[in-house]
């Protein structure tokens, strides 16, 4: 019977191979509907991970975590820069860092942040050193330049058309290693440098620590005395800007009197402070947001996109299914005759059923393993094309409830092959053969 | 070897006002060798189909060895076909894309019935009508080459009958007169009742009993002239 099978589909090849690519087609694009859903909510939940307790003004929650989390550039209220240092002194804070945007390079966002924050994010670097003065940068693992090379921060993006700064020149210390968010993409940088480019110094800070500044500038300029000539002839060009020095030691004491920040990215040292630190920073002028929750908040919404994509896949489905109804009946009335004399020679009417069914069930059965196959291929390519652009990993991924969508197309495809078994038993072998 | 009794037999068909078919009596004894002739739509095919059991009839009785296989439902009377009837069509249906062998043992396969002894039967009348390669495939062969696999097809399961509707129309007058001997020949060697639908006359005349047929009845026959004439 298998043989006879394969050698009618060898002979019906090119109709077989259309019923195959169309049942394949229909069922990829359901597969891969599904499957990209799921990439997108379990690699954004992964980047938040990392994300415990983001704190910023007064604002859209939202926004505050698609802005430190997703690093998606937009103009943020700020907070008192006293914010961080409250936060740095609180017993039940592991660790704060301030998170700055605002500047870009080649494509790359440039976040102004501390040491700390630097060596938490990916658990050390993959190669150089992490920066330790104002103009050194570490670059996330997806960031495509070189140790050693530069980076002149522009402020905003490209597409906004946004002018390049000439204070200060970065040089890269230092590379992550992978994360799988979008901090793979950032550029980071002391948060100090981007303070001084934008002249945002507080003037406390300057009151107090001025003078390690001077010195550092002093010592450096006989090394680096190009860079910091530049840098100084653009800051009489610019005089709303600071005063950038590449070669400043970094001052992370984290006073009360830092300038505003955009957000603040704190670390608890137990789940309860995390509850404690939200309740607290959620009143008056600020904002306390736990980036995962922000986000199932999201997928609420997310789900009834999916609901709809779902439900032009299935229709997409619901029609091929009825093209593959028409396609059976039509193929039914070709084989009458090889139907008929199957019978007429002998060939019991469960076998007959047996070949029609199997021969379907079989195409149709193909299809959907190929369907599968293209639909994880498709999620993964459309993954990696958002990976590249936004840094964040998508995983794609089957999980048990693939087990079921198969399960249920199969026993659909089941009862589809059924039909022109039922239909090849329902003529009298003369009529057939007549036909 | 199944002898025939044909008895107050009637097939209308929708639309047409007098029967394809209506025979009052007809008996065709164990082992004999019948012509059944007549011109186009004289109702040959249609006695075909009913005594075959490929089509169903609701009036009348055909006994196969007193089996009335009008009274069949259509699972029993595909059985009661694929076990004691052979049959032989002018357009062989065969299966492209299977070889002779294949096609020789297929419904004796499909009906689980594919013994070693079968096998081997198939492989022995390959050999009978005259095939030397079991293995070429059916599409490469011959009008002739064809027609002999579809004997050989038919005779496998030793059937009582074997029903051949004109078997040599679709061949040239040299392979016909190889297949209406091996035919012959084949009936007598198995012993099997036989059938034979055609307007060859050279043919038709080989065997012992002519039955003509004309307008659904059965104008002719020249066993009961034969009574008639003693």
């Amino acid at each position: 019977m298998i043989r006879f099978i394969l050698s009618d589909l060898r002979r019906l090849w090119a109709g077989s191979l259309v019923v195959v690519l169309l049942v394949a087609l229909a069922t990829a694009l359901g597969v891969c509907v599904v499957l990209q859903e799921r990439a997108l909510r379990l690699g954004s939940a992964r980047a938040a991970d990392k994300f415990d307790l983001v704190i910023g003004a007064g604002g859209s929650e939202t926004q505050l975590v698609l802005s430190s989390v997703f690093l998606q550039p937009s103009p943020l209220p700020l907070m008192p820069g006293e914010v961080l240092g409250k936060l740095a002194a609180d017993p039940r804070v592991d660790w704060a860092a301030p998170i700055g945007f605002g500047d870009s390079f080649s494509g790359y966002p440039i976040i102004g942040t501390t040491t700390t924050l630097t060596q938490n994010l990916s658990g050390g670097l993959a190669e150089g050193k992490i920066f330790a003065r104002e103009g050194e940068a570490v670059i996330g693992a997806a960031v495509k330049l070189s140790l050693g090379g530069e980076i002149k921060p522009m402020h905003g993006s490209l597409e906004e058309g946004g002018e390049t700064h000439t204070e200060l020149v970065y040089h890269i210390a230092g590379r992550l290693r992978p994360t799988g968010t979008a901090w793979d993409r950032a550029i980071l940088v002391p948060i100090q440098a981007v303070w001084h480019i934008h002249g945002m110094e507080a003037e406390e800070h300057e009151e107090d620590s001025g003078h390690e500044h001077e010195a550092a500038s002093g010592t450096d300029s006989v090394e680096h005395g190009h860079e910091h000539e530049k840098a100084g002839a653009d800051h009489d060009g610019h005089g709303h800007h600071g005063k950038a020095d590449p070669d400043a030691a970094l001052d992370e004491t984290l006073t009360a009197g830092a300038p505003g920040l955009p957000a603040i990215l704190v670390k608890p040292k137990t789940i309860a402070d995390a509850y404690k630190l939200r309740q607290e920073y959620r009143s008056g002028n600020t904002v306390a947001v736990f980036p995962g929750e922000v986000l199932t908040n999201l997928y609420a919404t997310l789900g009834d996109a999916k609901q709809i994509l779902v439900a032009v896949a299935s229709g997409a489905q619901a029609l091929v299914a009825a093209s593959l109804v028409l396609v059976t009946v039509i193929h039914i009335g070709q084989r009458r005759r090889q139907i008929g004399a199957l019978r007429a020679f002998g060939a019991p009417r469960g076998a007959i059923f047996g070949i029609v069914w199997l021969e379907f069930f079989f195409l149709v059965a193909v299809g959907i393993a190929l369907g599968f196959a293209l639909g994880y291929v498709a999620a993964l390519i459309l993954s990696g094309m958002f990976s590249q652009t936004s840094g964040v990993a998508m995983p794609v991924v089957f999980t048990r409830e693939d087990v079921g969508l198969a399960a249920v197309l199969l026993a659909f495809a089941a009862i589809l092959a059924a039909l022109p078994a039922v239909l090849a038993y329902r003529q009298s072998p003369a009529q057939a053969l007549r036909a | 070897m199944l002898s025939l009794d044909i008895e107050n037999l009637t097939v209308a068909f929708p639309g047409l006002s007098s029967p394809a078919l209506a025979i009052g009596r007809l008996s065709i004894d164990a082992g004999s060798r019948v012509a059944i002739t007549g011109a186009s739509g004289s109702g040959k095919s249609t006695f075909v189909n009913i005594v075959a059991g490929l089509e169903r009839t609701r009036q009348g009785r055909i006994r196969w060895n007193g089996e009335d296989i009008a009274s069949f439902s259509e699972s029993r009377r595909d059985r009661f076909r694929a076990a004691n009837i052979g049959l032989v069509m002018q357009e062989f249906h065969l299966f492209h894309g299977l070889s002779a062998l294949e096609n020789v043992l297929l419904p004796a396969r499909l009906a689980g019935a594919a013994t070693v002894d079968v096998i081997e039967r198939g492989h022995a009348l390959l050999g009978t009508v005259g095939l030397s390669r079991p293995g070429q495939k059916i599409e490469t062969m011959s009008r002739g080459e064809m027609q002999r696999v579809a004997i050989g097809r038919a005779l496998l399961r030793k059937p009582g009958v074997i029903i051949a509707d004109e078997p040599t129309a679709s061949l040239d007058a040299e392979s016909g007169e190889a297949v209406g001997d091996l035919l012959l020949d084949l009936a007598i060697a198995e012993g099997s009742t036989l059938i034979v639908v055609s307007h060859d006359q050279r043919l038709a005349g080989r065997l012992d009993r002519r039955i003509t047929f004309g307008s659904g009845r059965i104008s002719e026959d020249s066993a009961a002239a034969a009574g008639e004439a003693a």
